[in-house]
């Protein structure tokens, strides 16, 4: 007990240690502090468009009095609104779309679109809490233990600290990282208590958070025991965590993108454009016969009186959205299967690791992306349920129908 | 002279000498040549691969075969963003932005498949490009190498003789920073080699050179408070922390505390949300689809006056074509008022990011290099716009076919069986309309232009530093 309230009063007199331990506290804060109010700006954004496209839609069954054109016309909101531990990791949500507004026309010429803010911000990229612990803290950590036994040494004491008692280094070290967990986690555990975050995720959380940093602890423990100056224990640290935090991460990112191929976004909605604009000149049954395979309820009612029918115009579009299905699956799935490989490969780079346990926890990675995908195209498909059935029984225009109209809801 | 040469050709041989150095120095050599091969294959090849889609693009637009002129504008184009020869330095947001957009009528969309979106998720730095080297990991480098340039004489008692036999604090000082200048210099020999192949890539030499000169400029600033650092520090220990204390402010913490600072400063309502708004304004302005609609009443009067007739029939130019035309220029000036609104602030919030230089170089040097290279977010702006250009020009086209070639009596009967549906189309030669898109970026006195503020932030600090450092050295002590 001794040697610690001694270790204790050393790291009271130790400056630069307090000035690293302030800094860490201050980025985990603002850390925190920006992810929340970024969530809740989110949250108001979302609120608004609902608000807005609520006015819209009754806008459009007031001047569209036919299936057709009210499907043409009505846009649909959809969004993914920002889960309560989002705060602790932005993660896709800047270059992934979070909110969208589809129409019943082919899936696959708007499912694409993102309305993504300025791309400084995710060039440069955001300082979230798991930038913080992934990036900074492994330095802090550094900064903080590279110079325990060198400064001794330097200092003439360390043969006789280490003669004298040799757990002194494991107290010194054990301190420190205490410290640096304690100023990492507590602002964390306030904005989790804010915003409402399960205890499961933060207690995986903070386990993560704890084992990044006995990670680094341990890394820094076998640099240090080598013996050498502190300039040398510092470059080499610095070194390692170059290699770990940065080169690592983008050596499988060239790695994982080279050996999984995606198929180019472009083709996708190049050959549902053609497949779509091809219909108007080809014979009805081209497009019908194709949709009535997905669709033998309608055979009955796939006749068409004139060159136009809304039924024929949603079935071409449906049509196209068929023939670019294996594309737009290899699509996803390449995705999908280049974030598993990097998930297995990003052990080789625990800061990697650790910002990719941040995303899945705040649901803000790539699965949670794939996930919004797919309730949209889970939407867009109750939208053709409900509208099918009123084009090709050509039901009349009621505000009864349209009140059982589906709409998107988180 | 001779002497701070002398002084500068000792720190080199040390350097020469030392195993940790030349390590050092061969690993960030390499990663600097990896990044470099890889990025400028990968550039090309998007080159390459978007030059070739753009082609593909207008020969199957050309190719389209006699249609009503509408379904055509329909039927719409795409256009890709090619990336300029510098993005083999620096891809700056090329790969967060998207790389190609739907052009057709009554609609602007937004650029669709951002790379960042399909390839792999490794967290913050996934990307190493030439450029981040450049900015992040080099003066890195710099610091192992130079934080004991002068603490190294102090720690080793060296330079209080140095200064008792006359050798002046400023050849001192001038000395060891020429010594880091000099290696700056050699390791800026792979970015001139890239800016070599950007110049045989058609990108005018003054421009690549501008680059080079800017991230020498940026790392002589390293050098500078490396030097200063390293003649106040007592212990190499300390110096070292201290330099690194900057590196870890300038290059991780500043630049995205600029970036939270600039959305919490400067909104920026999504499109998304603004275009709800847009849809309210175009409400107004009746839809061109539809002749009939109470909005066009005035210009249907105009026109019977204009030509003296009864009726639309009698008209000698087709008057839905006409509907289409004029409410297709409305619309778009609707349509580009709020894009160039929502444009103008986001270039106002990168302002505001870029302002931070002034608190670390870092920023400074990024947003100068990706406005010189042309991969800047004023040419993403420049490319929405350029697609916006061909996008009204060959609607506004399609649509003068459409009054000019296609009889409103043939058109309004196009859905009466087959024969009329025939009789409503026009030639495919009116299709020629399209122009060919080949996107560049901004000439280079206007990208000179944009990197003036940048420019004066770096050389700011730069003399600043240098002053700080002769100062000190006049000074000096042992």
């Amino acid at each position: 007990m001794t040697a610690l309230t001694r270790e204790l009063w050393f790291l009271s007199k130790d400056r630069s240690a307090q000035v690293w331990l302030l800094i860490a506290f201050a980025a985990a804060s603002f850390a925190v502090l920006f992810g929340l109010q970024e969530v809740s700006s989110q949250r108001d954004t979302i609120e608004r468009l609902k608000a807005a496209d609520t006015i819209e839609r009754e806008v459009a069954i007031e001047e569209y009095q036919d299936w057709g054109s009210a499907a043409y016309y009505t846009f649909h909101l959809t969004y993914d609104a920002p889960s309560e531990f989002t705060f602790a990791a932005l993660g896709q949500r800047d270059t992934a779309p979070w909110k969208h507004r589809i129409r019943m026309l082919a899936l696959e010429g708007q499912i694409y679109e993102t309305d993504a803010p300025n791309p400084d911000f995710a060039l440069i990229g955001r300082f979230d809490y798991a930038f913080v612990v992934a990036i900074l803290s492994p330095l802090f950590l550094i900064l903080l233990l590279h110079d325990l036994r060198a400064s001794e040494k330097a200092n003439g004491r360390y043969e006789l600290l280490d003669a004298t008692d040799e757990g002194v280094w494991r107290i010194r070290a054990g301190l420190r990282l205490a410290a640096v967990s304690i100023v990492l986690l507590l602002p964390l555990w306030v904005a989790a208590l804010l915003s409402g975050a399960s205890g499961v995720q933060v207690f995986v959380a903070s386990a993560a958070v704890l084992l990044h940093l006995t990670f680094w602890w341990a890394v820094i423990a076998w640099i240090n025991a080598h013996g050498w100056t502190a300039p040398i224990n510092l470059t080499t640290l610095f070194g390692v965590w170059l290699a770990l935090a940065i080169v690592a991460p983008a050596g499988i990112k060239i790695a994982v993108d080279s050996a999984v191929a995606v198929p180019d976004g472009g083709d996708i909605v190049l050959t549902q454009r053609e497949t779509v604009n091809d219909a108007w000149d080809l014979p009805v049954s081209a497009t019908m016969d194709p949709f009535l395979e997905r669709h033998p309820e309608w055979a009955d009612y796939a006749t068409m009186e004139g060159t136009f029918e809304w039924k024929w115009y949603y079935a071409f579009q449906q049509v196209g959205d068929q023939t670019v299905e294996p594309l737009s699956i290899a699509y996803r799935d390449g995705r999908m299967r280049r974030d598993g490989l990097s998930a297995m490969l990003s052990w080789l780079s625990p800061p990697a690791k650790i910002e990719r346990v941040f995303q899945s926890l705040s649901q803000t990675d790539t699965s949670a992306a794939a996930t919004y995908e797919n309730r949209v195209r889970t939407f867009h498909a109750e939208l053709r349920d409900y509208y099918y059935p009123l084009m090709f029984k050509d039901a009349p225009f009621t505000d009864e129908a349209v009140s059982t109209r589906p709409s998107f809801s988180n | 002279m001779t002497a701070t040469y002398a002084i500068a050709r000792e720190e080199w041989r040390l350097w020469l000498r030392s195993k940790v150095a030349i390590i050092a120095f061969l690993i960030v050599s390499l990663i600097i040549a990896a990044t470099s091969v890889l990025n400028a294959q990968r550039m090309s090849h998007e080159r390459s691969e978007r030059v070739h889609q753009q082609e593909t693009a207008e020969e199957t637009f050309l190719a389209q075969p006699d249609r009503h002129p509408h379904r055509m504008v329909h039927y719409g184009h795409y256009v890709f963003r090619t990336p300029p020869p510098l993005s083999i330095v620096d891809p700056g947001v090329d790969a967060v932005t998207g790389q190609s957009i739907f052009l057709e009528g009554h609609r602007q969309n937004t650029a669709m498949f951002a790379d960042a979106r399909a390839s792999a998720n490794l967290g913050s730095f996934e990307g190493i490009t030439p450029a981040f080297v450049y900015q992040l990991l080099v003066p890195l480098l710099l610091i192992a190498l130079g934080h004991g340039v002068f603490v190294r004489e102090r720690e080793a008692k060296t330079l209080a003789p140095l200064l008792a036999q006359g050798t002046s604090g400023h050849s001192l000082y001038f000395g060891k920073l020429l010594a880091l200048a000099g290696l700056s210099v050699a390791l800026l020999v792979p970015l001139l080699i890239l800016v070599g192949v950007t110049t045989a890539l058609g990108e005018a030499w003054a421009m690549g050179l501008s680059v080079a000169l800017g991230y020498g400029i940026y790392l002589f600033i390293w050098c500078a408070i490396i030097v200063v650092v390293s003649a106040m520090s007592s212990t190499r220990g300390i110096a070292l922390g201290l330099l690194v204390f900057v590196w870890l402010i300038w290059a991780l913490i500043v630049p995205r505390l600029a970036v939270a600072s600039a959305s919490a400063a400067v909104s920026v309502p999504g499109k998304l949300e603004t275009d709800f708004q847009m849809y309210a304004d175009i409400r107004e302005l009746g839809d061109g689809h539809n002749a009939a609609d109470p909005a066009f009443a005035k210009l249907r009067a105009n026109l019977l006056a204009q030509y003296d007739v009864e009726s639309v029939e009698e008209l000698p130019v087709n008057f839905r074509g006409i509907v289409a035309q004029t409410s297709e220029a409305d619309l778009t000036s609707v349509m580009n008022e709020y894009a160039d609104r929502r444009m103008g602030v986001e270039w106002s919030q990168s302002q505001h990011v870029t302002q931070y230089g002034w608190l670390s170089p870092v920023i400074a040097i990024s947003a100068a290099s990706r406005y010189l290279s042309g991969t800047d977010l004023v040419t993403h702006h420049r490319f929405l716009r350029e697609a916006e250009a061909v996008r009204f020009d060959f609607v506004q086209g399609l649509n003068q076919s459409h009054i000019e070639r296609l009889s409103y009596i043939d058109d309004i009967n196009r859905n009466q069986g087959a024969e009329a549906s025939r009789r409503a189309r026009i030639s495919s030669d009116n299709w020629k309309v399209l122009d060919e898109f080949e996107f560049t970026p901004a000439a280079a006195d206007e990208r000179v232009a944009r990197t003036v503020s940048p420019a004066l932030m770096l050389s700011v600090w730069l003399a600043a530093l240098l002053a700080l450092g002769a100062g000190l050295s006049a000074r000096l002590k042992p």
